[in-house]
């Protein structure tokens, strides 16, 4: 069955299974006829030598050229991503609050929220047909999907009240954003308990920065729930394409098993199993004579095979990309373009 | 074996490379030196609907401990306000749920303290982690930085304080990062070691695990064309880069995990 190009193509997985790799061989494959961005979390130097991307150019879109192939690439970086937020949506306080500064460090936690939201920016920008996002390494950025219903209610209106209503009893919590009038009073009474048992294992000055940061954080609750409204995006199979990464060295069929079943109510029909690294071509022509490398050949054949059968049992589609063992990057990534090009032509 | 053990161990590195296997048999190993070790990883990253329990088992005569962060949670502030009723209902509110699913890495703060405190209650108790791949493992350990940075006073300040001491004594702490013998997870190895390296003064040590030229180093001429081009690039990389390997570990011809775990047992125990 061909792949159809969509709008949106994620690509899942743990880390080490090639993923950044597919997902740039992917992006360039698409790349000759449409109009592309390739979002990436933290791809290793050596991919990033290799697309002359430089430090410097994290967090901004940058143009590169593969083997004459031209496309758009980002680098996310947190706080490059609040501080394009904080100005489109006119918040500066977003990128001063001590809080969200440490948060939106690069491994301060906020990479899966904020490459939802910098994906959104791009595409509301008109200037992609397809934009290809390597997501975080684990299972994380699915149980991520899976936990935004709980964000989008943290900016429910009567959520908010509550931080409002401490806003205004923390003494020193800076400006009021907001003034609800009505308070559930079961509710404050309990959130003034709880606030003073909290105190004592936080401190007082957290909790008025908290506070704060919610407050912020809601006052640019637009550029967080358009993020957030990517989803329902991602959910339409004529939008988006899941590819889910594993690969044969790793052996874990188990893992894109349950990956699949965390996010069964998310992913949609149009989601293909990757299995990066095949072995079998290689092995089927191959016969041995001495007892260690025939033990060799036979383990590998086993383990490949149990794979494939438990991954075929699960997925409608696996697509198989082959161990590449040539040691320039640049041919490895031209052999996953052209078979990228082989996988969307099938039919 | 000169080195008395540390406390703490944390294997890490990406999925896929055999950390669970490489730190069960790590475990296995100190067990068999007549240490009192267990093997420990995290149920879960966030503060859910569905609330499993910490789970605790003799798999194999190793004692395995799966952490839940509600059940964390909670034991963490009994033991801070001294009240199991009113740790229940604070983790329950939505207030706290948000707290820990809103500021990354608070999960992480959870884990850790209760490991340290594990450790507190048992001086003997050697904890071997089997911690979250690549990224998450510096969040996890600049955790208890930005945790200062962000607390500037309280119990949790006092705490976060703490565990960095902790986390970050050399006697107590040793970081394993697991890497594949490919150039590609090599690099990363590096890059993850460095970004650790910022953050920590402990010991951290690369090994190499699942090698083909390792294991048929004799044998390569008669291997099959891509096979025979991996291996050369393992051989060459590990030829290169010997003196910044702790270990390396030959691919198993073993089909089932606890057959591999069995495998390295043998070469485990340069890793204390």
């Amino acid at each position: 069955m061909a792949i159809t190009t969509k709008s949106f193509e994620i690509f899942c997985g743990t880390g080490g299974v090639g993923k950044t790799t597919l997902a740039t061989s992917r992006a360039l494959s698409l790349a000759g006829e449409n109009r592309v961005l390739l979002v990436t979390i933290d791809p290793a130097k050596r991919l990033k030598d290799l697309l002359g991307l430089r430090s410097e150019d994290m967090g901004e879109v940058t143009r590169i050229t593969f083997e004459g192939i031209e496309l758009d690439a980002l680098l996310m970086s947190p706080e490059k991503t609040i501080t394009r937020m904080a100005a489109s949506y006119n918040t500066p306080d977003l990128a001063s609050n001590r809080i969200i500064k440490v948060l939106s460090r690069p491994y301060g936690g906020m990479n899966e929220i904020l490459s939802l939201v910098e994906v959104q920016m791009q595409f509301d920008s008109g200037k992609y047909d397809v934009i290809v996002l390597d997501t975080p390494p684990g299972a994380h950025f699915l149980d991520f999907l899976e936990s935004l219903g709980k964000i989008r209610s943290f900016f429910d209106q009567n959520f908010v009240e509550i931080f409002n209503y401490l806003g205004q009893k923390t003494a020193n919590a800076g400006k009021k954003v907001f003034s609800f009038n009505i308070i559930n009073k079961v509710i404050s009474g309990g959130v003034k308990k709880l606030l003073s048992y909290l105190q004592k294992v936080t401190g007082a000055q957290f909790i008025d920065d908290f506070i704060q940061a919610i407050q912020i954080i809601y006052q640019s609750k637009e550029a967080f729930l358009k993020g957030l409204s990517l989803q329902d995006r991602l959910k339409e199979k004529s939008q988006c394409n899941w590819f889910l990464v594993t690969s044969v060295e790793q052996g874990k069929p188990q893992e894109a098993i349950e990956l699949r079943s965390h996010a069964s109510h998310f992913i949609h029909e149009d989601h293909y199993l990757v299995l990066n690294k095949c072995l079998e071509n290689e092995l089927r022509d191959w016969s041995p004579t001495d007892n260690k490398l025939k033990n060799f050949k036979s383990s590998l054949e086993q383990r490949e095979s149990l794979l494939k059968t438990k991954l075929r049992e699960s997925f409608p589609e696996v697509l198989e990309f082959p161990e590449v063992t040539s040691i320039s990057p640049k041919d490895h990534i031209q052999h996953l373009t052209q078979n990228w090009k082989k996988h969307a032509s099938q039919s | 074996m000169n080195d008395q053990p540390r406390r703490l161990y944390i294997f890490t590195g990406k999925g896929g490379v055999g950390k669970t296997t490489l730190s069960k048999a790590f475990v296995r190993k100190l067990v068999e030196q007549e240490h009192e070790a267990i093997y420990l990883t995290f149920k879960n990253q966030s503060l859910g609907e569905t609330h499993q329990g910490n789970a605790e088992a003799i798999v194999d005569g190793i004692k395995e401990v799966h952490l839940d962060l509600e059940d964390s949670a909670r034991g963490y502030i009994d033991k801070k306000l001294n009240s199991k009723i009113l740790a229940s209902w604070i983790v329950k509110t939505p207030f706290f749920r948000a707290l820990v699913n809103m500021v990354p890495g608070f999960n992480y703060l959870i884990y850790l303290g209760k490991i340290l405190q594990m450790g507190h209650d048992n001086p003997r108790l050697i904890v071997v982690l089997d911690a979250p791949a690549s990224g998450h493992a510096l969040t996890m350990v600049e955790a208890t930085t930005n945790f200062k940075q962000i607390f500037e006073s309280g119990i949790i300040f006092d705490d976060a304080t703490k565990m960095l001491s902790r986390l970050n004594d050399p006697a107590y702490t040793k970081i394993h990062v697991v890497s594949l013998p490919s150039p590609m997870s090599w690099q990363e190895s590096i890059e993850l070691k460095s970004g650790l390296k910022e953050r920590t003064p402990v010991s951290i040590e690369i090994s190499v695990n699942n090698s083909i030229y390792s294991l048929l180093s004799e044998q390569l001429a008669e291997l099959p064309e891509a096979l025979k081009e991996k291996a050369l690039n393992e051989k060459k990389l590990i030829e290169e880069n010997a003196s910044e390997m702790r270990c390396v570990f030959p691919h198993s011809l073993a089909l089932d995990s606890k057959s591999i775990e069995m495998d390295l047992l043998g070469s485990v125990s340069k890793l204390i």
